[in-house]
């Protein structure tokens, strides 16, 4: 798409300025991590009932899943690809290993199964956009509905209801919300790190910036291309399992809007979807910020009925706000 | 076979290509669909299809442009059913008659538009991301104004005449959808407006250096959409005789999925408006097909997945697989030159 | 190359259409050769959701001591616009009957009201269209009913003071509206000291309603009970509230159906679970469909004799389920649904 060759050149900028300080290289993250800062500043002083210790590790529990999730989808983003198709994936995976749980099968082998299931759906879109080169929003939005449309058939919506001894993976309630977020913490960082440090991490960001130059500099684009859509899979796959040990039923709806939530928390983290930029500690700060606007709004006493208004004028602003920085450093 | 030596004539023979498949598509849905349902090659149920499809149908023709231009617009079914509760606020609240109601909802549908086509060139924002945005603003506007319950009923019935009755034996709202099919598709392929979209769709760069006022012809098409999705609001009221907040939920996925099925390129720079309305019409045949084949609904959704994917693996493969032939014949030690790490 | 991939395509849809061909052909020439056989159509509100799931159960059911063909299809979500095309699409079948749970009234009632003039019978069930639309409403309960019973419910349990919130499926979603207005009512005319805090959507999903009520609860500490009005939201309530330790002092209940709750209602997360017997429900509309179409039943009738549930009571043209039940822990074992 034309916008995604338009900010190439911004990049190069970026990358060969000798004065790329901390502060203006992170200016997007930091950005994100202050509007955070003052919405859980202003609950502090307008609804300090938000910080009771219990519902926020409830909060935290429920998002961590998303979490992951995010961190695929970032990877997918950077690499200059979307991934339209998660929330389904994240329903067929949730149905299938709730129904593997309900035959009696431990979790420590649920969790592979769901994993490889996620990951081969994942391999289908992978195989689809990096062997066929097809645009992989209208792979992921045919999946998208394939899959949702399948389940629905299949299943025709009937709850899984799962045995005892699969909520909290047979710990405590306390350590088992501790576990998941703790894990969504541990995907994260190690994530972050590899996108750093490993070179695969930087073969992502390098074909999301330019796949010709990646190409020329002995970097195989269709490879890390499939592999970031069999990651994003497996991360679906492995989030669904800790949505699953959440509860003692399976929801075959769950998962929808997923892809919506972690887009946006992608983009308003600062990840160009132009490809190339972006860090996975902004997705986390943009997911934590668009997490707390729908208990906030509980919280103040606000009606229902602006909460979807003002979502989309909360993305809109972290855009806009990116694109008046954008502008203004251009001349 | 496209031949290398006339590039000009093989692409078009490509485009051609696409468009004979997709047609040759939809009369194999039409005679398999008339052999096993009765009534489906019935006229009554032929008006029908035409009357569920024209919303769709007007959201996806203008879609095309903005597809053509490398865009893409997400908000149209949330601005559908943003217009839709306006038109009926205006109606029954504001006392305006129906006339002037439709007038003030197309002018805020070009407003609605205005404001996607500023972000995406003032501010030079992703149109996925701007309209993602306003996908959620203006839905979420739909339900703040009527807190999601107010719903406009009690038409009068002149006005439902728009999306129920038939006229001259068409349905009435036949003509308004040809009228805006054949006005886009004149911006499109006969003017130069139409060629404008296509070279910014390739290269924006060289599109500007061209002499192209890129920045109006990309507001242009925002702002057409937003108006069409007005008029497909109108519409949509009067077919079902009443407006709420979620009139219009998932109509860009259709849309979009209309398009790119009648081989318009998503990275923008190639397609057709003719291609879209044989995209839109093999959806809704299949759609209202499959029910007179009592096949269940998610079928339908399957098979359009499918669908999708079949097209574009069709336009794609062909490329792709020269591209492997011409790899082979060059040279062997390519592919072990590219393994070697950085 | 070219014409290669041509021919694959092509290839691929008649493998795709051919299989869909095999599946179709026995239900299509039965359809043919019987020529009599009734073809009674049932539309759910939106496709998978158990609650019309458990209707269809006794929809089959009757179909097949009839002997006669059901279709049973609608939207995959919930959506007027769609609702309406299927019925348009069923008139151009040229099926005998239709009955149609209504997401919105004015947006079903122009095809409903087509299909009558084609001679087709049209009945509603579960939610009613415009009266002159249809010839019957299958009346599971009223909304006032389902308001009341709700609300009754709630104070009984709450001793008839202290804060609730409801959790609902979508701010759209036409008959929940109807329930809460009726809610309201009651709240208004019988309990002024218990308050209605919010009413948060949950899109029908039971993970969003498990996180909207675990905020609930911390915004609202004073809370005494949550009504869940769409069958996701109560077992995403309860879970949201065994897991905030509140199992007990803040009350759960809402209209669900049984089997999805039944741990939380043994448990003692889930006080009580509101519904009529979903499967008599589908069971009793083909029935009432069926017989409007062979004119055994006709408008103005007082009673109507519908196979193992017997003769039901006809109130004007509303054909009456019964009173919608009250599930708790007591009897919750002897339902299976």
């Amino acid at each position: 798409m034309s916008w995604l060759r338009r900010s190439a050149r911004l990049k190069k900028e970026w990358r060969h300025d000798p004065e790329a300080l901390m502060l203006k290289r992170h200016f997007r993250e930091l950005s994100v991590a202050a509007a955070l800062g003052i919405l859980l500043l202003f609950l502090a002083v307008a609804a300090p009932a938000f910080y009771q210790a219990q519902p926020l590790l409830s909060l935290l529990t429920r998002e961590a899943p998303t979490l992951v999730v995010a961190c695929g989808m970032a990877l997918v983003i950077i690499s200059r690809q979307i991934d339209i198709s998660v929330g389904s994936q994240f329903a067929v995976c949730s149905v299938c290993a709730g129904l593997l749980a309900a035959l009696k099968w431990p979790p420590f082998l649920v969790l592979p199964a769901s994993i490889a299931i996620g990951a081969l759906m994942g391999a289908i879109n992978g195989t689809l956009v990096a062997g066929l080169r097809l645009p992989s929003i209208v792979v992921t939005l045919a999946t998208m509905v394939t899959w949702r449309e399948g389940l629905r058939w299949l299943r025709q919506g009937e709850f899984v209801n799962l045995p005892d001894g699969v909520q909290w993976l047979g710990l405590s309630q306390a350590n088992g919300q501790r576990a998941l977020i703790i894990t969504a913490l541990v995907v994260l960082v190690l994530m972050a790190l590899a996108m750093k440090h490993l070179s695969a991490g930087r073969f992502v960001h390098a074909v999301g910036s330019d796949a010709e130059a990646a190409r020329l500099a002995g970097i195989r684009p269709q490879l890390v291309t499939f592999s970031t859509f069999v990651l994003i899979g497996a991360f679906t796959g492995f989030a669904a399992m800790m949505n699953i040990a959440q509860s003692p039923q399976v929801d075959p709806k769950s998962g929808t809007g997923l892809e919506l939530k972690t887009i946006a928390a992608v983009v308003v983290g600062g990840v160009a979807i132009s490809g190339g930029r972006g860090t996975l500690w902004g997705v986390f700060a943009g997911l934590l910020l668009l997490a707390c606007i729908s208990p906030a709004l509980t919280h103040l006493h606000i009606e229902a009925y602006w909460e979807k208004a003002i979502q989309g004028a909360i993305i809109l602003l972290a855009v806009v706000a990116d694109g008046l920085r954008t502008r203004s450093e251009k001349r | 076979m496209s031949t290398p030596h006339h590039k000009a004539t093989g692409w078009k023979a490509l485009l051609f290509r696409h468009e004979t498949v997709l047609l040759l598509v939809l009369v194999m849905e039409w005679l398999y669909f008339n052999s096993v349902g009765r009534h489906f090659g019935s006229l009554d149920n032929t008006f029908d299809i035409v009357r569920h499809t024209v919303e769709i149908g007007l959201l996806a023709l203008v879609m095309t442009p903005i597809i053509l231009t490398g865009g893409i617009d997400l908000s149209v079914g949330s601005l559908l059913g943003l217009c839709a509760i306006l038109f009926g606020k205006l109606w029954r609240d504001a006392g305006m008659s129906l006339m002037v109601a439709g007038l003030c909802t197309l002018g805020f549908g070009a407003l609605a538009g205005g404001l996607n086509a500023t972000l995406i060139t003032w501010l030079r924002l992703p149109p996925l991301i701007v309209t993602l945005g306003t996908y959620s603003l203006f839905r979420g506007l739909a339900e703040a104004i009527t807190h999601g319950a107010d719903t406009f009923t009690n038409f009068p019935a002149s006005f439902l005449f728009l999306g129920q009755e038939r006229w001259l034996g068409i349905p009435a709202q036949a003509p308004v959808f040809i009228v805006v099919a054949i006005a886009v598709w004149l911006l499109v392929h006969r003017t130069t407006f139409g060629r404008s979209f296509r070279a910014i769709g390739f290269t924006p760069e060289g599109a500007r250096y061209a002499g192209i006022p890129v920045e109006r012809r990309i507001s242009l098409v925002y702002v057409l959409a937003g108006i069409v999705a007005a008029l497909a609001a109108i519409i949509y009221t009067a077919r079902l005789g009443q407006a709420k907040a979620d009139a219009g939920t998932g109509y860009e996925l259709f849309a979009i999925t209309a398009v790119v099925l009648g081989g318009t390129s998503i990275f923008g720079g190639i397609g057709s408006v003719h291609g879209t309305l044989l995209g839109v019409a093999a959806i809704a045949v299949l759609s209202n097909g499959l029910v007179h084949a009592r096949q269940p609904r998610e079928v339908a959704g399957m098979l359009t997945g499918g669908l999708l994917l079949l097209a574009l693996s069709s336009s794609v493969l062909p490329k792709l697989l020269s591209g492997l032939r011409a790899r082979k014949s060059a040279a062997n030690v390519a592919p072990i030159a590219h393994q070697t790490t950085p | 190359m070219q014409k290669l991939v041509s021919f694959l395509a092509l290839v691929g849809l008649v493998l795709a259409t051919g299989c869909s061909k095999s599946a179709n052909t026995p239900s299509g020439s039965a359809d043919q050769s019987a020529g009599k056989k009734l073809t009674i159509a049932l539309m759910p509100k939106s496709k998978g959701n158990a609650y019309f799931i458990s209707c269809k159960q006794g929809a089959d059911e009757a179909a097949k001591e009839l002997g006669l063909e059901l279709l049973f299809d609608g939207p995959t979500e919930p959506d007027p616009a769609k609702q309406n095309e299927i019925v348009e699409n069923w008139i151009a079948l040229g099926v005998d009957g239709i009955a149609v749970a209504c997401e919105n009234k004015e947006g079903i009632s122009t095809a409903l009201r087509k299909a009558k003039q084609k001679g087709i019978k049209v009945l509603t069930y579960d939610s009613d269209a415009a009266p002159d639309a249809r010839e019957f409403f299958v009346n599971q309960a009223t909304p006032e009913g389902i308001g009341y019973t709700l609300m009754d419910e709630a104070a009984r349990l709450t001793g008839g003071e202290g804060e609730f919130v409801i959790i609902t499926a979508s701010l759209t979603a036409a008959n929940m509206n109807e329930w809460r207005k009726n809610i309201e009512a009651r709240l208004a005319e019988k309990y002024p000291k218990m308050k209605l805090m919010v009413v948060r959507p949950c899109d029908d999903l039971k993970d969003k309603a498990q996180s909207e009520t675990t905020t609930l609860l911390s915004a609202y500490p004073n809370l005494k009970l949550v009504m869940a009005i769409c069958s996701p939201a109560v077992p995403g309530a309860a879970e949201a509230v065994k897991q905030a330790g509140k199992a007990g002092t803040v009350k759960v209940i809402g209209l669900g159906l049984p089997g999805e709750n039944r741990r939380y209602v043994k448990d003692g997360v889930t006080q009580s679970v509101i519904l009529w017997k979903t499967v008599d429900l589908g069971y009793l509309t083909v029935q009432a469909t069926a017989a409007l179409a062979k004119g055994d039943l006709k408008p103005g009738a007082n009673t109507f004799k519908s196979g193992r549930l017997g003769q039901m009571d006809i109130k004007g043209d509303n054909v009456l389920l019964g009173k919608p039940f009250i599930f708790n822990k007591d009897n919750i074992d002897q339902f299976n649904f």
